[in-house]
């Protein structure tokens, strides 16, 4: 544990237990009343399609034909914070929305309109994620809108230049790659610069433009379009001072409304926030907080991308909350505005193609991550009070977003350390934990000094982003790695077809020596990523031409002085940011070629191939055996295994880093698939790692779980130390770890210590995120109804710990009652 | 004076001695190294499992550590059958092997040959081998991988079994190798064995765990196999040595848990062994092992006892209340603090 103390306090001891995994019907958990009644009335709505967006966008552009889009872009965001309706919500201490009610999803058909047009009249019926229109009249104005933006919109110049190669490796096509978010949608992944917009305010931006606009040098040959960019700036940041304006007035009108002398008196309160903040800097912790809420919900109202995040919270917000408390603010009442901020941030809700919903469920704009913790630019530990009440917040709302991110260093307080593991042991998912010496190492491979990269933070899932300085475009494709393996096996052919989709680099008919294998490997995912890098490239200058956004690059100081648009480079720091699935996949596949075709000639490469061409029937000696401990696997510690994925992470990350973009800067690749690897696997033939058709691959940096046996089987600290076999910063667009623990193995002031200590040096070793599931004994009965999804649940069982699942069951039922007597 | 026992029967697998010149290295027989175990002994540590044991508990949970030599067990669910696979039985020349409904369910031990070839051709881990001879070499590169796991929870290495003072000479070694890297040692242990292995490890042994099964020589016998007067013995001498101790009492529904036993127990932790006790453990009985039995086609002796778990657990709970009135600092399960 570690040897560094903070003396930071939120309102709970630092090591105030919440709970021990999850809780069916559980008590309230915040403190707030308020807070409790905001997230059941959330949870308890449905999800609507708003169109008000939609409609509004269409005057706009409507209305000014032959503008340059840079103007179309301003007039329409100016258009739809005039008039879109705006909502103050009972008990609500913020407001602001993304031009819809909460848990409303609005339209974009700037990005695409071709799958609304086909899915609108499904949308209701999808399996998951589920929308429905509030009338069929509402749904039939929306088709008929969306016609009208055939062929004008981001995705048809994407469609209209990608060449076959392109496509066919596309979601379009056979998805080895999967580029649907920015082909259909905004790109968003990125954190504005929170801290200037404090400090300096709406009116302190459109002064600044203002000035950048006048001395623009009217002979250069670029005049035009940096004018167009200061000129629809201006429009975009006025427009915002008078959507606060418009919801100030609207807090007065509800609260001449209310009899409720307490609520009258919030909601002037309110109105004058909504004030103070129109163009002015916020004078006190609310109406930061304020300010914050507006300006990141009309990112998302300008610009439809998701994980847009909040960066160092603890960091940039801390002034305000030390001005309060210096002025007899309490801490308490602080976090109980957390709160509600915390319960409003889920508000936000997009609609998504069903293929890029099958690749990440879930209707929340989602990424939504908030970071706390880590070092400031000199290196020092820069926890300070706020790091404690985010968490706490956290806690006490318990829900989807934000997506927490705590930052680890071999400083981090002992304090911080706990409070940590303690949300962690509540068992609801977050936060998730970021190394910093790694981290910051990507950050640096990006051409960032070290004083900079000390500034990074999380943006959606696990990729690190320098707040308003990198336009990062993380999260911009899924790679089905292990589609590529099955081009190395079967020479560029899928499994029993004849076309040639990838080139000929041999099969495992062919190869003499393991050399000659991993040559094909390296080869087919040469061609494989320059698929995807060219297409990419295509789709980043689609946004460039079609959908510049004027009103975020005002938040970055670099395209606010250079006269560029973030989709023309205006960002400091430039990148794309590709992930890879299935990683581990490929590694045991490597691995069982190499031990038993080549080291222990066991079979030979032919029988292999037919083995998976045959989707394993009739070849049940073999599937047996490669999915059986007499097989070296990845995850249990064991270089002969690991050294394989090692290969496999040098080969993707070696052929993404670095490429060029249209932007400047250069392809950052990652190693994660969030829940990417299901839907993947569902589409991939059988794999001679012991996997059959449509079984998930390896999720993130993970091992292997198939059907036949779960591939990892020596416990938490070989996984870990398997993981850090890789140098994580040549990843610097993220990697991602997932780890379940049963409760039973944190319980107690020494399974917290346990838990700290496990972290400690997993980072030590190198490794850059990682993230827990701590399970119940609800977890364990559904477990036991649904055995296939629970398969690598370790559970303590007395002097040894087992898969629970390979367990009798007996021993099962008496494992759950002893977990509940522990309550 | 505690009576002496019986001559142990068991065959001591390793051996140390020079032939022809050649150090003959020391080896142990491994049936398990269970890594992240965090019940036995402070914090995050590595557990190696010592096969054979010269008791046979009728609540053992490993009943595969029990017979000193290298074991095959059958697991028949992961068996893939006869008409698929038929592995094993092309490479036993014994006839051992006993199929039932096309799987493999028992290897006769009376004939099998100890060739291991089933295991070794088995595809799909339905015949597992319970043993591995391991140098102290093999075992310290187990040991080290987690280091920094142990350094910084306070853990290591803890020796378990089975009955490890069977292999005394080896654990020695182990240790000895281990306090020489900086790796905390911890051993568990019945203490049914002479003193003098004991005396070996004390100088590299950071904290014993033993317990106390019943109190009265008899009855001890009647479900362990052997009296308990070496084993108290030995833990009298062990609590006038100063080493950190950790005790426990496995409760065994209507074997251990009246109270007269009770009371005798915490006598004995306090007079005899002077109260050198850092904590005490009450281990509550599970239903555990039962695959193991079946997999070494032993009949689980407790199969038929019905438990009410949740009033059997308040009644551990009370048994540690009065351990705790006594000033014994006890707890139910196998932590060391609330």
């Amino acid at each position: 544990m570690s040897k560094f103390h903070t003396t930071a306090a939120g309102t709970e001891p630092f090591d105030h237990v919440y709970c021990l995994g999850y809780q069916v019907n559980h008590e309230d958990w915040s403190p707030y009343p308020r807070v409790n009644r905001l997230r059941q009335t959330f949870l308890d709505g449905k999800y609507w399609i708003d169109i008000e967006r939609l409609r509004l966008v269409t005057e706009a552009y409507k209305a000014h034909p032959t503008e340059p889009r840079k103007l179309q872009v301003a007039y329409a965001f100016e258009h739809v914070l005039k008039n879109c309706t705006l909502y103050i919500y009972d008990d609500d201490l913020l407001v602001g929305e993304i031009a819809a009610p909460k848990k409303a999803a609005p339209i974009y058909p700037e990005f695409s309109v071709d799958w609304i047009l086909k899915e609108a009249t499904t949308f209701a019926k999808r399996e998951h994620d589920e929308f429905y229109f509030r009338s069929d009249e509402e749904m039939n104005e929306a088709i008929e809108l969306c016609k009208w933006w055939k062929g004008k919109t981001v995705a048809d110049r994407i469609e209209g230049r990608l060449d076959w190669d392109q496509i066919k490796g596309s979601e379009a096509g056979a998805k080895i790659f999967q580029t649907n978010l920015y082909h259909y949608a905004g790109t968003g992944h990125l954190v504005i610069d929170y801290a200037k917009l404090m400090a300096v305010g709406y009116n302190g931006l459109i002064e600044e433009a203002e000035k950048n606009l006048v001395s623009l040098d009217k002979l250069a040959v670029d005049f035009g379009d940096k004018r167009d960019f200061y000129q629809a700036m201006i429009i975009e940041l006025k427009a915002a001072v008078a959507y606060c304006e418009r919801y100030a007035e609207l807090c007065r009108e509800k609260a001449n409304e209310t009899k409720d002398a307490t609520r009258k008196d919030e909601l002037l309160q309110m109105a004058e926030n909504c004030h103070q903040i129109a163009g002015g800097t916020p004078q006190t912790f609310w109406q930061a907080m304020q300010l914050c809420q507006i300006a990141t919900s009309l990112l998302e109202v300008e610009g439809n991308g998701h994980s847009i995040s909040y960066g160092r919270m603890d960091q940039w917000l801390y002034p305000y909350y030390k001005k309060d408390l210096d002025r007899g603010v309490s801490k308490e009442e602080m976090l109980e505005i957390i709160e509600v901020m915390y319960v409003k941030m889920n508000n936000p809700t997009k609609l998504k193609d069903w293929g890029s919903t099958a690749v990440r469920n879930g209707r929340g704009f989602g990424g939504e991550s908030l970071t706390v913790g880590g070092v400031d630019k000199d290196g020092n530990d820069a926890t300070n009070d706020l790091t404690m009440l985010l968490l706490e917040g956290s806690a006490h709302t318990r829900m989807m977003v934000p997506w927490m991110a705590v930052r680890m260093h071999s400083k981090t307080p002992y304090e911080l350390q706990v409070k940590t593991i303690e949300c962690i042991r509540a068992g609801y998912g977050h936060p998730k934990i970021f190394n910093d010496n790694s981290a910051i190492k990507a950050m640096m491979t990006k051409g960032m000094p070290i004083e900079e990269a000390r500034d990074y933070c999380v943006v959606g899932c696990v990729e690190p982003d320098l707040p308003g300085k990198e336009y990062g475009w993380h999260d911009a494709a899924y790679v089905n790695t292990v589609k590529m393996m099955e081009m190395v096996i079967n020479g560029g052919k899928f499994l029993g077809t004849d076309e040639q989709i990838g080139p000929n680099t041999g099969d495992l008919t062919t190869y003499k020596t393991f050399d000659e294998v991993l040559e094909s490997v390296d080869k087919q995912f040469e061609y494989w990523t320059t698929q995807m890098i060219s297409s990419l490239n295509i789709i980043d200058s689609a946004h460039r031409e079609r959908k510049p956004l004027p009103y975020l690059s005002s938040f970055y100081q670099n395209a606010m002085d250079t006269g560029r648009d973030l989709t023309e480079g205006g960002a400091k720091y430039n990148g794309i940011g590709p992930q890879a699935a299935g990683l581990g996949t490929c590694a045991d596949i490597l691995t069982t070629i190499k031990q038993l075709v080549f080291d222990e000639k066991k079979v030979t490469g032919e029988e292999l191939l037919q083995a998976v061409t045959d989707n394993w029937e009739g070849h049940e000696k073999l599937y047996a055996l490669v999915n059986s401990s007499k097989v070296h696997h990845y995850g249990n510690d064991d270089d002969y295994a690991d050294e394989m994925f090692k290969f496999m992470f040098d080969c993707y990350t070696g052929h993404v880093k670095g490429h060029p973009t249209q932007r400047g800067g250069q392809f950052n690749p990652g190693v994660y698939s969030v829940n990417a690897n299901v839907a993947m696997g569902l589409g991939t033939n059988a794999t001679i790692d012991g996997r059959k058709y449509g079984e998930a691959i390896s999720d993130n940096m993970g091992p292997v779980h198939t059907d036949g046996g779960s591939h990892d089987i020596a416990g938490p600290t070989a996984l870990a130390n398997s993981i850090a076999k890789v140098d994580h910063s040549k990843a610097s667009n993220g990697t991602l770890l997932n780890v379940k623990f049963p409760q039973e193995a944190v319980a107690g002031v020494e399974g917290r210590d346990n838990l700290v200590n496990f972290v400690e040096e997993y980072i030590n070793k190198g490794a850059m995120h990682v993230q827990f599931n701590v399970m119940s004994s609800a977890t364990m009965r559904a477990a036991q109804k649904h055995p296939e999804n629970y398969k690598d649940m370790l559970v303590r069982v007395a002097g040894y710990s087992a898969y629970f699942v390979e367990l009798g069951k007996p021993l099962q039922k008496d494992l759950i009652q002893r977990t509940e007597l522990h309550f | 004076m505690y009576m002496k026992v019986r001559e142990e029967k068991v065959i001591i697998v390793h051996v140390a001695q020079k032939m022809n010149g050649v150090f003959m290295e020391i080896k142990g027989n491994v049936f398990n190294i269970q890594r992240f175990t965090i019940h036995d002994g402070p914090g995050v540590r590595t557990e190696f499992f010592l096969k054979g044991c010269p008791l046979s508990c009728v609540w053992c949970s490993n009943p595969e550590s029990q017979k000193p030599n290298i074991e095959l067990g059958v697991y028949k669910k992961k068996c893939i059958g006869l008409k698929k696979c038929g592995a094993c039985t092309e490479v036993c020349t014994s006839g051992a092997l006993n199929f039932y409904r096309n799987k493999l369910v028992f290897i006769n031990y009376d004939v099998c040959k100890n060739c291991h070839k089933c295991y070794e051709e088995c595809p799909s881990d339905a015949i597992k081998m319970w043993g591995k001879m391991m140098s102290v070499e093999e075992c310290m590169k187990a040991a080290r991988a987690d280091r920094g796991y142990y350094e910084r929870s306070g853990g290591g290495i803890t020796v378990s079994g089975g009955e490890p003072l069977l292999q005394a000479d080896f654990v020695k070694e182990l240790f000895a190798q281990c306090k020489e890297e900086g790796i905390d040692t911890c051993f568990e242990s019945t203490f049914f064995g002479d003193w003098a292995k004991v005396e070996k490890l004390l100088p590299y042994t950071d904290l014993f765990i033993s317990d106390i099964k019943h109190m009265d020589s008899e009855i001890h016998k009647k479900y362990t196999g052997v009296g308990n007067e070496l084993i108290l013995e030995n833990l009298i001498k062990l609590s006038e040595t100063g080493k950190p101790i950790i005790m426990r009492i496995p409760v065994i529904p209507n074997v251990n848990d009246d109270e007269v036993n009770i009371e005798k127990t915490a006598d004995f932790l306090l007079n005899e062994m002077h109260g050198n006790v850092r904590t005490l453990q009450l281990l509550s009985y599970m239903r555990l092992g039962e695959e193991k039995y079946a997999s070494i086609n032993k009949e689980y002796a407790m199969a038929d006892l019905k438990l009410n778990r949740k009033s059997f657990q308040k009644h551990v709970e009370k048994i540690a209340e009065y351990f705790n009135s006594r000033g014994i600092h006890t707890l139910v399960g196998t932590k060391e603090k609330e």
